[in-house]
């Protein structure tokens, strides 16, 4: 999408999420439209709101969910909250690190995977547990992670 | 008007006023950080909190009004307790190079940690150190001292109307910005030392007044 299509899409969006004075959602939708809040959308969602550009970085980078980087087609998500870290959710970083060969919050070469880590995602009674994109996997062992991992 | 106890004793207050604005009219000192007279409270340092009868936590007196039938401890034990320990938390993050800060003698935190008798912070934890940011040709910016009072931002906001600063990141890598995590260098803070004047620490430096001795009477620093 061009950049001049791109603003214009937002400034249409933008309308309905006014009247609710909901900037929040408003952030997440153009992160779902963009696959993430570049420097210009940023720019763009800060002078539709007339706030600050710091204001957007800055409630853009509180949450965990919205990212500033671009990210992989699939995103996968590893919670590392108390009760995962007690299931041992290094090994499902692990696990993962060496499958794709990245860091957390990295992505792989051909695009397709970033990794991230996550505060609590509410599947305490399934830890460790992880998202990848908006599906929830849980009670992870490295042949489980392995097979969900063949299957995408 | 309204009566509240206060320390023990019946007091008038006026409906609205903050529990930290009548001890000031009664002459009680509380400490404060983050709290400044010309700005909207924040409640980030807790540092002014008191002991309110009834509530479930104590509560930070700069952004608490007065209610009726309060009963209100200000230095009780429990309050002065946690306010030393607040302010060794604050310490321990806090880098130790104080004597050659720029702010040494009038340091607001160096102050409140002599007035409340605190030493060398017990804690060992990791500093957060970030590159000191001098491509501003007025202000030097050093977030290694930063405490995360947000009087910079509010004051930035609320003074200078400009809004440079916000506040990004999260928890322990939670820091002051300005747009999109940029070194500070706009062309609004030209001629502009709003947010110096109101940094307690040392974290914001007028460039001509780095090195050079302040010529402001320092704090009396006890203990």
């Amino acid at each position: 999408m061009s950049d001049e299509n791109l603003s214009l899409e937002l400034e249409k969006l933008c309308i309905h999420y006014k009247r609710h004075d909901d900037l929040l959602s408003f952030i997440k939708k153009v992160h779902e439209k963009c696959g993430y809040l570049s420097p210009e959308n940023i720019k763009n969602v800060a002078s539709l709101w007339n706030v600050s550009v710091g204001e957007i970085y800055g409630l853009t980078t509180f949450y965990v969910f919205l990212s500033t980087k671009p990210l992989g087609q699939n995103v996968v998500r590893v919670c590392r909250s108390t009760p995962c870290y007690l299931e041992n959710c290094d090994m499902v970083i692990e696990t993962i690190e060496k499958k794709f060969n990245i860091r957390p919050g990295g992505v792989t070469e051909d695009g397709k995977f970033s990794l991230q880590l996550v505060s609590c995602i509410g599947a305490c009674d399934q830890a460790p547990a992880m998202l990848i994109n908006d599906e929830l996997y849980g009670n992870l062992t490295p042949g489980k992670i392995e097979t969900i991992l063949k299957g995408l | 008007m309204i009566t509240i106890k206060l320390n023990g004793s019946n007091v008038e207050a006026r409906r609205g006023m903050t529990i930290l604005d009548l001890c000031k009219e009664k002459g009680i000192s509380i400490p404060t950080l983050c709290y400044h007279p010309q700005l909207t409270p924040t409640g980030a340092c807790r540092l002014c909190v008191v002991e309110v009868e009834g509530a479930r936590t104590l509560v930070a007196s700069c952004h608490t009004p007065v209610a009726p039938g309060m009963t209100i401890q200000t230095h009780s034990p429990k309050v002065i307790q946690t306010r030393k320990m607040i302010v060794e938390l604050l310490l321990s993050a806090h880098p130790d190079f104080c004597p050659v800060c720029n702010k040494a003698n009038v340091c607001e935190l160096r102050m409140i940690a002599a007035d409340l008798g605190v030493g060398l912070p017990r804690f060992r934890t990791k500093k957060r150190y970030y590159p000191i940011e001098d491509d501003n040709p007025y202000i030097i910016r050093d977030l290694s001292k930063c405490v995360l009072c947000f009087r910079c931002v509010k004051a930035c906001r609320e003074v200078k109307m400009a809004n440079v600063y916000s506040v990004g990141y999260r928890g322990h890598s939670s820091k002051i910005i300005v747009d999109n995590d940029q070194p500070l260098n706009k062309e609004v803070c030209r001629q502009c030392d709003v947010c110096v004047l109101f940094c307690p620490v040392g974290a914001l430096v007028l460039r001509e007044e780095r090195f050079r001795k302040i010529s402001r009477k320092p704090f009396i620093i006890k203990g």
